[in-house]
């Protein structure tokens, strides 16, 4: 099964990010929650989907979240570069996060090129060492993989490939075995 | 989405297409007993009738069937392109071999091989699993860094399975750099709804010519 | 309008969502944010597995239930708050979530549908069933329809006896192997990864809170209906 992108990022507008709103207004009784009491200038955590909606309508400033700057993001592009396993993310939705917030909120957010640059570095890097390990994997005898820190958008890009791939090579296996001689090794 | 619904893995599809064509695939086979009447099938002679010993290659799925019990009618040898000649050249390197030209449902076929209890079994299902492994690799990269080239040099080589995967990889990659992109957002018209209208264009063309 | 547009009062008032728990065993009422999250990780279930899970209705219907009572709440509110947007927002939100729940089960109940009505005959009368009844209405039929199908189109061009239907030859059944990726909800103990075969043998694992793996869904399907393990 694969999963859109767009509805990865739907997932992670349920995270919270504090926003200043220029409004006020008693708390909201949300299906998902209660958001709020707003007071005009001062902070509060709504679900990002809210924030960029308000942002959007000009009733708030974001703030962006504590790692969204550029000393935190270069220490965690070179602990990426430096090990040889994934890292933990400041959130798993990193990149939905940043990609949101830099669209709809660049002037809320100091250096908002560097920092989208910086992100994708470490995307980048990330991606790089996903496939590596793929390929690891495959080759080996191993039937599961632990994944532990891989973001839910990492997944995403490799899930159809991955788990086509793996599909593929346990119905080459089973062919050997005997165990598979029901099965079609059809590639859907 | 309504692609993605339909990615489910199944067994027993009675159904799939590519395992219906994979076993139109050909296996030489050896007639056991004389056959009346069915002489036509073996064009190299005007014989009407096939003689014990006779020659032919015959569909999977016929073949199957005619060698079902211990001595069939007819007896069944590996594929050329499955034998030891061909499982050496894919042993000293798998990622050259053109896959699409020994059989465009390589692995599929060669699953399906199992079932005929040739000698050389074993080997030819190593040598499916271990020429998968050994291509892997190119067609991962392939699928990721294809993605303005010309496609047809890293995908013509490559079996329908394999294809499927190659697809597989690009999908995922060009799904995320159009998000990323934010292409995605953009609404555009369904395929279906502009397939329709065309369809509509060419039956009204097709009422006015009544 | 603040005290109508609360909702948790509404669930919790009684309209039975605390009978709904098939997960756990806890007998407290749910708050709507927590059958969210359950419904929420019940669609991602279901858009992951390759096979069929037992329907949520009671999420399902407590959610319909939510927006509807939330929809009222709006019709009755003035035109300019700013809150009118807002739940509008989140009630697209979760349409989209129950739509999407639906459709990934419709699409399974369409390719298995001979397996899902054997499996739901199995379990129509226990606290899990497979489909809800329009569900089930719905499979019966398809399966009617697909078959008087194929049978006008194809078997009455047949030799009489190969004019029927191989029900077993042509089920159409999910492959349980499928590989899966899946996050621990619940530390678990000695879980089997890999069964017993001829040259290995059988292959245990600890599963701790918030690991995340890939592996075949087989053997971990039944700590996906605990609600152990996520699909993701």
């Amino acid at each position: 099964m694969a999963m859109d992108p767009s509805e990865v990022e739907f997932l992670a507008e349920k995270e919270h990010v504090n926003i200043i709103p220029n409004f006020s207004q008693d708390t909201i009784f949300l299906i998902s929650g209660d958001i709020g009491p707003f007071s005009a200038g001062l902070p509060v955590s709504v679900p990002l989907w809210l924030a960029v909606n308000l942002k959007q309508r000009q009733k708030c400033r974001v703030v962006p979240p504590d790692w969204m700057n550029l000393e935190v993001l270069q220490e965690k592009k070179q602990a990426e570069m430096d090990s040889r396993f994934f890292t933990e993310m400041p959130s798993p939705f990193y990149i939905e996060i940043t990609q949101l917030l830099l669209q709809c909120a660049t002037d809320d957010i100091p250096r908002a090129d560097e920092i989208r640059t910086l992100i994708k570095d470490i995307w980048d890097l990330r991606i790089a060492k996903l496939r590596s390990s793929i390929d690891v994997f495959i080759k080996s005898e191993e039937s599961h993989a632990k994944l532990n820190f891989l973001t839910l958008m990492e997944i995403n890009t490799v899930r159809e490939f991955l788990t086509k791939g793996l599909n593929h090579m346990h119905q080459l296996r089973s062919n050997l075995t005997g165990s598979g001689a029901t099965q079609s090794s059809q590639f859907l | 989405m309504a692609a993605h619904l339909d990615e489910l893995r199944t067994v027993n599809n009675y159904f799939d297409l590519d395992d219906i064509l994979a076993s139109q695939e050909k296996i030489p086979c050896v007639f056991n007993i004389a056959v009346e009447g069915l002489g036509y099938l073996d064009q190299s002679t005007n014989d009407p009738n096939i003689s014990v010993g006779t020659k032919l290659e015959l569909p999977f799925w016929l073949a199957k069937y005619l060698n079902r019990d211990a001595r069939g009618i007819v007896a069944v040898e590996t594929p050329k392109n499955y034998r030891e000649g061909y499982r050496q050249i894919l042993a000293a390197d798998p990622s050259v071999v053109d896959l699409h030209r020994l059989g465009p449902h390589f692995y599929l076929f060669g699953g399906k091989l199992a079932i005929l209890n040739l000698p050389d079994n074993q080997d030819v299902l190593n040598t499916l699993l271990q020429t998968f492994q050994g291509r892997f690799r190119r067609i991962m990269d392939g699928a990721q860094n294809a993605l303005h080239s010309d496609l047809t040099s890293q995908t013509d080589m490559l079996d329908e399975s394999e294809l499927n995967l190659f697809a597989a990889g690009q999908r995922g990659l060009v799904g995320f750099q159009q998000w990323e992109s934010r292409e995605s957002e953009k609404l555009s018209t369904s395929t279906m709804v502009v397939n329709q209208r065309k369809r509509k264009w060419v039956s009204s063309n097709g009422d006015a010519g009544d | 309008m603040g005290e109508e547009l609360n909702v948790s009062d509404i669930l919790q008032g009684g309209n039975g969502v605390n009978e709904e728990d098939d997960d756990d065993d806890d007998e407290e009422a749910m708050t709507a944010p927590e059958v969210l999250q359950k419904l929420e990780e019940a669609w991602m279930n279901e858009k992951f597995s390759p096979e069929l899970l037992p329907v949520k209705s009671n999420l399902v219907e407590c959610m319909l239930a939510q927006i509807n009572a939330m929809e009222t709440n709006i019709e009755n509110a003035k035109k300019a708050d700013l809150r009118i947007s807002i739940h509008r927002m989140e009630i697209d939100r979760i349409r989209f979530v129950v739509s999407s729940y639906l459709r990934h089960r419709l699409a399974k109940i369409e390719k298995f549908t001979s397996h899902v009505l054997q499996e739901e005959e199995k379990r129509r009368d226990t606290d899990a069933p497979l489909l809800s009844d329009a569900e089930l209405e719905f499979a019966k039929g398809y399966e009617a329809n697909l078959k008087s199908h194929l049978a006008s189109t194809a078997l009455r061009h047949m030799p009489t006896n190969a004019a029927t239907f191989n029900d077993k030859e042509m089920a159409v059944l999910p492959d349980l192997n499928s590989y899966v990726f899946l996050r621990v909800n619940e530390t678990t103990e000695n879980v089997l990864v890999e069964e017993a075969t001829v040259d290995v043998g059988e292959e245990i694992m600890d599963f701790e809170k918030g690991d995340q793996h890939i592996m075949m869904y087989k053997p971990i399907s039944s700590l996906v209906e605990s609600g152990a393990v996520s699909l993701i």
